[in-house]
């Protein structure tokens, strides 16, 4: 299929043009940050301001445009350096661990033989080890901090992504290259190779694509659990943890603390849905143009 | 030669099926009339996309409806007709009445259930029999169907059986309830070719003792005539000659067919290169105005792009759709005496 | 297939960074516990340790480690079970519905709670429904029971058979017990539930609609077969081995969903023990906790490896 053909066809999917506004619209807060939520001290961005040291949130007012949380840290900074820390977490882990499946998968399928057998049963290995026990136990060694957690995602990131690429190559190793050893002579691997990567990456990208939101999800479950950033820290997990005293609200009104909880998940939640989509559409569009009868 | 006085087992006339896809109305089959008598072997023969496949599923009522629909037609059949039939009725008949194998044996049978348990299963559908006596009477038909030792493969699964003997067991499958017509769409067409003889031998063994008719869909113009009695030649949806299998080898009279006889190879001929008909089938959701083959036919006039030709009786028995059926038989006497 | 040196193999790396326990003048510990001896002495250890079914002693806890996890146990079991049962034959269900109803409105329905549902953060979404569902309606509250269902638990009269609340009252024969019981489970297995009904959902439309196409479904219409034995007959065992494929990853997914979901709830399980050990950077009790729950996980590998040669025989045979 033609990209353009492919693009087309993205944007005339309504689920995934809604995935796509939202997804560019993060981005957009997350690149203008600076701008819009002018930091407090410049070295360090991420720290979310804080008005006071009142122990209960405040509601939304003309100070703090969406309140703040216990602490008295602003929730609206807190959701504009969010984003842009929700985007790092994502594109450095995805594609970081997708950089390592592609290479894994690849080098594995080529060589078959014994190789791809260790290479497998490695994997298998980490495959078999549940996600965040594993996260836990690792920033237990390696300490608290949001690096540490992009560490532990990288680390059991990769698997599903070699699998899957491997897989691939299996595939188009068997037809490709019968015919391009005949056609080409000797074949030139570097060439294969290219074509090889081509035809696979589809798939890989569509599991990048609804990673980007699973991967957010992770991090903030675990900056949530306090694992993962530190208190204080501009991610929407975080500020979630700051939430779970509020959430049975003051006396008479059981949610007055509701935009403590509700902001920063609503966010977490369109971040991760809107990649989805676009995951979505992406693989309906693929999928059964391939199947037309 | 078959007794054309008898009552007819199916009568097709003008079948209609048609697709609506987003791309336009695919007319699969526009306008097809045949019959078949008790006892007989009908050839449908044609090139891929001809239609052949979708008239044996519309009698079968197998079309998936969206996006087809029968527009138009009866289908005869035992006093009724089979395109006014609700699901429900239309199930009494099939596997029972009319039953149906496909092309591919080696996807056609389901892989976690035992080829006893499939062929169990029509029978007791069908028949008014416990399991004990399904399964007596499944072992029964593997027998008949030439599979050594059926009393142990009755319990194997599809993936333990080579594909000859997966044809097998569709046929006995199929005949499991004593149908009056077998409708075979290239049963033969995914086997190997000395398999492929055997399974036709078998067909033929079978239809004497079962007394069934069938309906024999294919594009390869040597099954057909292995085994037709009468032969319809498809074209773009549309029957395009109809006649007992000698004569249409004979003596074509049909530009389509004359065009496919020639691209045979002859033992006995010495020619220097193969003679394919030129072009290729239209488009189905652009078909050419007028008669279909235009496009290809060597004979084609401008009448020919304009009007299109029914089926009409050019001698006794034998049906052509051809404005200048004229021009093919001089074409033919020339290369007689050539 | 079974993947017994996984939980080994990790567990490998962590033995030899506990010797970075934190601060202070820890000489003498160190010496006595043998803390800076080399890694595979310390590893030898611990195996030996384990074998003889001593992990080592959790701070979190305050108790073995072996004691704290079966301590645990149980509580995780009943969650994770009533989590599973719904999961598993709702999604499939549902699934096969919604392939059946290809593109109509219900397909549509199903497919846009489905996306939602696997969109959705476990911790958020279970925050939300203490918020709604106990804040607000006081319905479902944290932890496993009420103060005077805790009480009668510890006393004579009341018989602990399983640890499982729910079971325990029935077999106590005191019903309200058991309603207490559900009640505070009603909410954590929910949450738990969404996320892995919507993926199981997922996974078996996908198959199943891939199933309905293939050429064996139309013989068996072909054969008179009518379309309800068609689809559920013929066409779900088939379509149900994939899903079977992804059963084991699930079970993982479901693992770190009881983490998060204990401690959102207060639960008091192994979910909430591994938070605690987690965040006191207690080695012993999360390394434990680890082991634990990769054993869990080739026990479920086991189970899933079996239930496939049950329902496809092609894999049986060999």
């Amino acid at each position: 299929m033609e990209w353009k053909d492919i693009i087309k066809r993205l944007f005339t999917n309504k689920l995934s043009v809604f995935g796509i506004v939202i997804v560019f619209f993060f981005a957009i807060v997350a690149i203008f940050a600076p701008w819009i939520a002018p930091p407090a001290d410049p070295d360090e961005p991420y720290d979310i301001p804080r008005s006071g040291w009142k122990i209960a949130p405040t509601p939304p007012d003309a100070d703090n445009i969406f309140g703040t949380t216990e602490g008295s840290y602003d929730i609206f900074y807190g959701m504009v350096w969010g984003s842009r820390t929700a985007f790092r977490i994502g594109f450095i882990v995805v594609g970081i661990s997708t950089l390592i499946g592609i290479f894994v998968g690849t080098i594995s399928a080529y060589y078959g033989g014994w190789f791809d057998e260790i290479m497998m049963r490695i994997t298998d290995v980490f495959m078999s080890i549940p996600f965040l026990v594993a996260a836990l136990v690792l920033t237990a060694i390696l300490g608290k901090g949001l690096d540490k957690v992009m560490i532990a995602l990288i680390v059991f990131g990769w698997m599903g992504t070699a699998r899957l690429m491997r897989s691939q190559v299996l595939e188009i190793k068997a037809e490709e290259f019968i015919d391009a050893a005949y056609a080409l002579g000797a074949g030139d691997t570097r060439i294969i190779f290219k074509h090889v990567l081509l035809n696979s990456i589809f798939p890989v990208l569509i599991q990048a694509c609804m990673r980007m939101g699973s991967m957010v999800i992770t991090a903030a479950t675990l900056s949530f659990l306090g694992v993962g950033a530190p208190p204080g820290y501009a991610d929407w997990g975080q500020m979630i943890s700051f939430a779970r005293n509020w959430i049975i609200g003051a006396q008479g009104n059981p949610l007055t603390y509701w935009y403590t909880l509700m902001i920063p998940g609503v966010a977490i939640l369109l971040f991760s849905l809107s990649w989805n989509l676009i995951g979505d559409a992406f693989r309906d569009i693929l999928d059964p143009k391939l199947q037309q009868k | 030669m078959i007794d054309l006085s008898k009552e007819k087992l199916i009568d097709v006339n003008n079948l209609r099926t048609y697709f609506h896809t987003e791309e336009g109305t695919v007319k699969a089959v526009d306008g097809v009339s045949f019959e078949i008598y008790p006892g007989e072997t009908l050839g449908i023969v044609g090139e891929s996309g001809c239609g052949k496949s979708v008239t044996s599923l519309s009698i079968m009522r197998l079309i998936e409806s969206p996006p087809g629909k029968i527009e138009e037609g009866e289908i005869l059949f035992d006093g009724k007709d089979l395109t006014e039939l609700n699901q429900n009725q239309m199930r009494k008949i099939r596997g029972n009445d009319i039953s149906m194998i496909f092309q591919e044996p080696m996807t056609s049978l389901n892989p976690v259930y035992t080829v006893g348990d499939q062929i169990m299963e029509a029978i007791l559908i069908h028949k008014d029999v416990n399991k004990k006596e399904a399964r007596e009477e499944a072992i029964n038909m593997l027998r008949k169907v030439g599979i050594p030792l059926p009393e142990q493969r009755v319990d194997e699964y599809p993936h333990q059986l080579s594909g000859g003997m997966r044809q097998r067991v569709m046929i006995a499958m199929a005949l499991s309830c004593d149908p009056q017509l077998l409708i075979a769409d290239e049963p033969t067409t995914a086997l190997d070719v000395t398999i492929q003889a055997q399974i036709l031998e078998l067909m033929n063994g079978l239809k004497d003792q079962f007394d069934m008719a069938i309906m024999m869909i294919t594009h390869d113009l040597g099954v057909i005539a292995e085994v037709s009695d009468r032969v319809a030649v498809m074209y773009a949806g549309k029957i395009v000659e109809y006649a007992d299998v000698e004569t249409l080898y004979a003596d074509p009279k049909h530009p389509y067919a004359w065009g496919l006889m020639h691209s045979i190879p002859h033992i006995e001929k010495d020619l220097e290169r193969l003679e394919a008909i030129p072009g290729n089938v239209p488009n189905p959701l652009n078909f050419p105005d007028g008669c279909k083959y235009n496009t290809r036919c060597p004979f084609a006039t401008d009448k020919c792009r304009v009007e299109e030709p029914e089926l009409e009786e050019v001698e006794e028995g034998h049906y052509s759709a051809c404005w200048h059926v004229d021009k093919l038989e001089a074409k033919k006497e020339e290369e007689k005496s050539a | 297939m079974l993947m017994m040196l996984g939980p080994y193999q990790r567990v490998a790396t962590y033995v030899q960074d506990p010797t970075q326990l934190k601060g202070g003048d820890l000489d003498v510990l160190i010496q006595k516990y043998g803390l800076d001896d080399p890694f595979y002495m310390q590893y030898g250890r611990w195996v030996n340790g384990l074998l003889h079914g001593d992990l080592g002693w959790s701070e979190a806890a305050g108790a073995p480690v072996v004691e704290a996890i079966f301590d645990r146990f149980p509580a995780t079991l009943e969650l994770a079970i009533l989590a599973v049962i719904p999961v598993i034959m709702g999604g499939i269900w549902l699934g096969v519905f919604s392939a059946v109803h290809h593109n109509d409105f219900w397909d549509h329905t199903t497919r846009v709670f489905s996306t939602v549902g696997w969109s959705f953060p476990t911790f958020v979404f279970g925050l939300i429904i203490l918020m709604i569902f106990y804040g607000v309606l006081g319905w479902t509250p944290p932890g496993r029971l009420s103060n005077w269902a805790l009480e009668l638990k510890n006393t004579a009269q009341f018989t602990v058979f399983t640890d499982m609340n729910i079971l325990d009252g029935i077999l106590n024969g005191n019903i309200s017990f058991a309603l207490d019981s559900l009640r505070h489970l009603i909410a954590p297995v929910f949450t738990l539930a969404v996320v892995w009904w919507a993926f199981i959902l997922r996974i078996t439309r996908s198959s199943m609609l891939e199933t309905l196409r293939k050429d064996y479904i139309r013989t068996a219409r072909a054969k008179g077969v009518k379309e309800n034995i068609v689809i559920n007959k013929h066409a779900r065992r088939n379509a149900l081995i994939p899903v079977v494929t992804v059963a084991g990853p699930m079970v993982l997914g479901l693992l770190g969903g009881i983490v998060t979901v204990e401690t959102v709830f207060g639960y008091r399980g192994l979910g909430l023990l591994a938070y605690e050990t987690a965040t006191r950077l207690d080695y012993a009790g999360i390394l434990g906790i680890a082991m634990y729950f990769g054993g869990i996980l080739v026990l479920i590998n086991l189970v899933v490896d079996v239930s496939y040669a049950f329902i496809d025989p092609r894999i049986r045979l060999e």
